[in-house]
């Protein structure tokens, strides 16, 4: 398997290259979800796999245990894929946490009693129960619109493309997807990733 | 109302990555449920921690997958079956002594894991939580008018707020403040007209070091016992 980790010395293109790679594991997500397909987990997987693989050497420096974690973190994948909710973070961030989930059980296995808690009882980021908490970037709104369209010039195409037309326009995430003919996880992702551009932009202006 | 005392960056940090023991997780992730300022903080740490850790590829040459372990890896998931062991219903309701108070979300998880309440001195209850070997974690409430005798700690304590107000001679503290104890502080504990909630736990990491000094302190280890 290929592992040359993509580096270039422009920031700007690296963050496009990783806008783009999130979009594409935010597509895939969607697929699974959506028809369990084997093909869009199976890419997903090629991309994740690797990287899990080393994060988890790195943690237990045993091979039989990292591809343990491996295995259970990319299997929650397959299995809870509807649970990704990509207006709350980036697929990374996501499966980050459940494998940091499954780290902190595969750590405590030789110890555990049968009552003992679970990683999922303490971050129930895996629960089907909707308890959705308020989160998110919202911005504060009594930061002005003269003063955001100062930055929002500053982002990419893209984004700024999704952000005039929801907060300018006033139209839903759905609305803008059906208008661009982009996926709506997409759009959701590209709405976050767009509010953390403009807030660095702002604070960075402070 | 605004919560005014609240976790460490450090302790956000290993909340996010999994370091802490889980009695302490279970506190600071309560307090979470309860505070948006900090609930934000942890997204933007999981952000960082995933792009150190997954998102910049470290090569591991020796280690890498073959294409061979890969197939293996994806049939053996695709042939698994959804985990389907049944968790506990989340209760968020808890009745105490005529009250009614709403749990947040993690410890409503944990409902299944607060043991019976007791009654100790003076107008103080108390219930246990069973996480796991030696944490000594445990639901204290302070009915209106409740004191503690003034004392000092051995180990450091974090208390968290569920819901109502106490105070010490240092400061108040109501719904969602989370306060870190100095062992080496002495104070003195006790409610006025309102009771209190907390969730209140022994069992802190031994590692963490900065930071923390402008934590306040709480509740004696003689609960603990």
């Amino acid at each position: 398997m290929q592992m040359v980790s993509e580096r270039t010395s422009n920031r700007g293109s690296m963050a496009t290259t990783q806008t783009d790679a999130a979009e594409k594991a935010a597509e895939l997500l969607a697929k699974i979800a959506e028809n369990r397909n084997r093909a869009a987990f199976s890419e997903l997987f090629r991309l994740f796999a690797p990287k899990l693989q080393s994060y988890a050497t790195r943690q237990f420096g045993n091979e039989q245990t990292a591809m343990d974690l491996v295995q259970e973190t990319m299997t929650n994948v397959w299995h809870k894929a509807h649970l990704f909710k990509p207006d709350r973070g980036s697929p990374s961030t996501w499966i980050f946490t459940i494998a940091r989930n499954i780290r902190f059980d595969l750590l405590r296995k030789n110890k555990k009693r049968k009552d003992d808690i679970s990683a999922d009882e303490l971050w129930p980021i895996l629960s089907e129960q909707n308890d959705s908490l308020d989160d998110g970037y919202a911005l504060d709104h009594d930061v002005l619109m003269q003063e955001i369209s100062f930055y929002y010039a500053q982002l990419p195409d893209a984004q700024r493309v999704v952000i005039e037309k929801i907060y300018i326009e006033g139209k839903s995430q759905q609305e803008v997807s059906d208008a661009l003919g982009v996926p709506l996880g997409t759009i959701k992702s590209r709405t976050r990733l767009a509010l953390k551009k403009l807030k660095e932009l702002i604070v960075d202006d402070d | 109302m605004m919560i005014k005392s609240h976790p460490g960056e450090g302790l956000l940090y290993q909340y996010a990555s999994g370091d802490l023991s889980a009695a302490m997780t279970l506190v600071v992730g309560t307090h979470i449920d309860m505070c948006k300022a900090c609930r934000q903080t942890v997204c933007e740490i999981e952000q960082k921690l995933c792009e150190e850790n997954l998102d910049t590829l470290v090569s591991v040459a020796s280690t890498t997958m073959s294409k061979s372990q890969c197939d293996q890896m994806l049939e053996a998931i695709f042939a698994s079956s959804a985990c389907n062991k049944q968790a506990h219903q989340p209760n968020e309701i808890l009745s105490l002594e005529g009250r009614r108070f709403t749990l947040p979300r993690t410890l409503a998880h944990n409902s299944h894991r607060i043991g019976e309440w007791s009654k100790l001195v003076g107008k103080l209850w108390r219930a246990p939580l069973t996480l796991d070997n030696g944490n000594q974690t445990n639901l204290i409430y302070m009915a209106p008018g409740a004191k503690l005798p003034e004392h000092t700690h051995k180990g450091k304590e974090a208390t968290l707020v569920i819901d109502g107000v106490f105070n010490d001679e240092q400061s108040e503290y109501r719904d969602g403040d989370f306060i870190l104890l100095d062992p080496s502080r002495t104070h003195t504990p006790e409610t006025q007209d309102e009771d209190c909630l907390t969730l209140a736990t022994l069992d802190a990491p031994l590692h963490f070091t900065s930071g923390i000094s402008r934590l306040l302190n709480p509740f004696s280890q003689l609960f603990f016992r």
